[in-house]
């Protein structure tokens, strides 16, 4: 897996290409963890390049958006495809998380 | 069952009769379009004015006639659905070498061979499933949809009817028609997309007509005569010819299988609790589909379908009523009796039909694509599909290639239809030598490549032809399972996954040593997930029975197995 980190218009746009599974989780919850743990933060992370989520993949996500409603920080998630989408349905996350289509409107979402 | 939300009347429901009445117009202006067919088969045949007059509206009456089989059920017949017919372009091909060979009375007996044929077809559904996978079900409708097309621009040009070049004015007015279409189709919104091929055609017509290429007295005798008439009965005739079986015999497969995804969309559609098809209505859905190609055929009309655009219509407008066929079937037995429909489709020039063939063709060469494309493809498959897409266009391109056989064998297999659809067969059960259906996969435990695991059941559903969406569900569930495991500790030795395979189940079974996997039924919460590995891990399980069809887990001295089964 590997992590992009950028700044757009004090949007921290963090995106996640490979696989997300129970050996490459830690490493994301904790790069998840570093962004949103500073009050009012904004942060964007981009599945566009996602292969595979495992149920290791989503804890560390909704521990990541316990954290940022914590302290006041805002998390949207972009560029599901289907086969990603179809598993957030199918562990009830849809409803869980702020997702829209593309990184542009993240970063409009988060701000 | 449930209503999904975009309906405004569902398959249940009872429009008021305004809603009711427009939907019916809808439905058959669409449906007119394809009166085509049988016009230009009467002309293949070298009938009269008045005959394929005679045809287009015997066939709007056995139009009004399938449309009721199919939407209201009657014990074995009908899915009860608004999926009515069209003159079918899978009849189409071969009615035209019916034509040719032995006229009007060829193509109406045939087609009732065929009607026949189907409705046999409609208790033999599952073994027509394994028979003829979704790669050769969709090289059959790319083979239609060439076929179309080949037609179609043949008789936009002339090619047999006159000696020399095209006309200009026949590539003017074809080209003419053709954009017309092509830009509603592209930029129109509302009827005017919806109604692109009847705009189309009707400006070619105007079109054709002001440069003279229609003959006034030939037009005159077409709006001179009483608007309503008694269809005339004189074509009828009924022949059977053995040669002209194995083009039918496909059409029937191709129409069988054209039901079955439309019925299958038809139950999607109505349903938003709907998880998978219901085999009953669809094997009654065959039936009437057949059924109704039997009344075609005695009624001297053109072989009927199923169609694809009158489901889409009926899903886009959200009216899906079954009473909507009731106007359909009044609407087609009004126009049933006023002959002036037939004649404008006979009288229609060349250049303006062919172009409307060839725009039909694009929508069916990409629904056959399609088709062939929802399942994962591998070698095997990719030569099957190239050498049949081959075999059966040198047909077209090399009309002398079969001089070789005796004349019934030629009028067999003389189309690129049935050339191609035979080579396609052949090389699906000859590549089916060596194939086998079940694979395994030893996991050491400690090192969980979950790509790996992926790429097994990738390749090997590939090799199978199993459908993309059921692969994709199955990787999921195993590499997950296995990550579960590995994650958790339990494993004492190798892990073992195998998976099986046939045209109706898919099958994966994870073998190891340890206490039975946890498959919740219920979602754990956000708090017991966040909350430590073992909320993880009931996750998991909970998404692993979700995603599979059916799930157990099983286990004896010690050794635990997980079987996740996904229907096909």
């Amino acid at each position: 897996m590997e992590l992009r980190e950028e700044q757009v218009s004090g949007v921290t746009a963090l995106a996640v290409r490979g696989r997300l599974d129970s050996t490459t989780a830690p490493v994301f919850g904790q790069k998840l963890e570093e962004i949103v743990v500073t009050p009012k933060s904004r942060l964007v992370v981009d599945f566009g390049n996602l292969e595979y989520m495992s149920s290791a993949g989503f804890r560390v996500l909704l521990v990541a958006a316990k954290r940022a409603e914590e302290v006041g920080s805002r998390l949207v998630l972009c560029g599901l495809s289907p086969k990603v989408r179809q598993l957030f349905d199918l562990g009830g996350f849809l409803d869980l998380f702020t997702i829209v289509r593309s990184r542009d409107d993240a970063i409009a979402a988060a701000q | 069952m449930r209503k999904p939300p975009n309906l405004s009347y569902g398959v249940d429901d009872t429009p008021p009769l305004g809603v009711n009445a427009l939907s019916g117009l809808q439905h058959v202006g669409l449906m007119s379009i394809y009166l085509i067919y049988p016009a230009l088969v009467a002309q293949a045949a070298g009938s009269s004015v008045e005959v394929a007059a005679a045809v287009v509206s015997m066939t709007l009456v056995a139009l009004a006639i399938g449309t009721l089989l199919q939407a209201v059920p009657l014990g074995p017949v009908g899915s009860g659905y608004l999926c009515q017919p069209i003159p079918s372009v899978v009849y189409f091909v071969p009615s035209l070498v019916a034509a040719k060979h032995g006229g009007l009375p060829a193509v109406f007996g045939m087609t009732i061979a065929a009607g026949v044929l189907e409705v046999a077809l409609a208790r033999a559904l599952r073994r027509l499933r394994a028979l003829f996978p979704a790669e050769i079900a969709g090289l059959v409708v790319l083979l239609v949809g060439i076929a179309t097309g080949v037609v179609g621009l043949r008789t936009a040009l002339g090619a047999g009817h006159h000696a020399g070049p095209p006309s200009s004015i026949d590539i003017g007015l074809a080209l003419l028609t053709l954009v017309i279409m092509v830009a509603l189709n592209v930029w129109g919104r509302g009827p005017m997309r919806l109604f692109c091929v009847l705009i189309g055609m009707a400006i070619g017509y105007l079109a054709a007509w002001g440069m003279g290429r229609i003959e006034t007295v030939e037009l005159s005798g077409a709006v001179a005569g009483a608007v309503f008439a008694l269809p005339g009965f004189g074509h009828l005739g009924w022949g059977f010819d053995a040669s002209l079986v194995l083009p039918f015999a496909i059409a029937a497969i191709a129409a069988t299988l054209k039901v079955i995804g439309n019925v299958t969309t038809c139950q999607k559609a109505n349903d938003a609790e709907w998880v998978r098809a219901d085999m009953r209505s669809i094997s009654r859905g065959v039936a009437g589909d057949g059924l109704g190609s039997v009344v075609a055929g005695a009624l001297g009309a053109h072989g009927l379908n199923s169609s694809t655009g009158a489901v889409g219509l009926a899903s886009a407008t959200g009216v899906t009523s079954r009473r909507v066929a009731y106007s359909v079937a009044a609407i087609l037995l009004v126009l049933a009796f006023v002959p002036k429909l037939g004649l404008l489709f006979y009288l229609m020039p060349r250049p303006v039909a062919g172009a409307a063939l060839v725009f039909s063709s694009t929508f069916i060469i990409i629904n056959g694509l399609e088709i062939m494309t929802s399942r994962l493809l591998d070698a095997r498959k990719t030569l099957v599909i190239g050498l049949a897409l081959v075999f059966g266009l040198a047909v077209e391109v090399f009309p002398g290639l079969l001089e070789i056989l005796p004349p019934a064998a030629r009028v067999a297999l003389g189309t690129s239809l049935v050339l191609g659809t035979l080579v396609g067969l052949g090389l699906t059960f000859l590549f089916r030598i060596g194939l086998r259906r079940t694979a395994t996969i030893a996991v050491p435990p400690g090192a969980v490549d979950t790509k790996a695991l992926e790429d097994f059941l990738e390749g090997h559903g590939a090799a199978w032809g199993a459908r993309r969406d059921v692969i994709e569900r199955a990787k999921f569930n195993l590499a997950q399972s296995i990550e579960t495991l590995a994650s958790s500790g339990v494993t004492g030795g190798a892990l073992e996954a195998a998976a099986s395979f046939d045209e109706f189940n898919l099958d994966v079974r994870v073998s190891y040593d340890g206490p039975p996997l946890e498959l919740p039924e219920k979602r754990p919460t956000n708090e017991e997930i966040m909350a430590s590995e073992e909320g993880e891990r009931k996750l998991a399980g909970f998404m692993l029975r979700r995603f599979a069809d059916r799930v157990s887990v099983a286990h004896r001295n010690g050794r635990s197995t997980v079987l996740f089964h996904f229907d096909h």
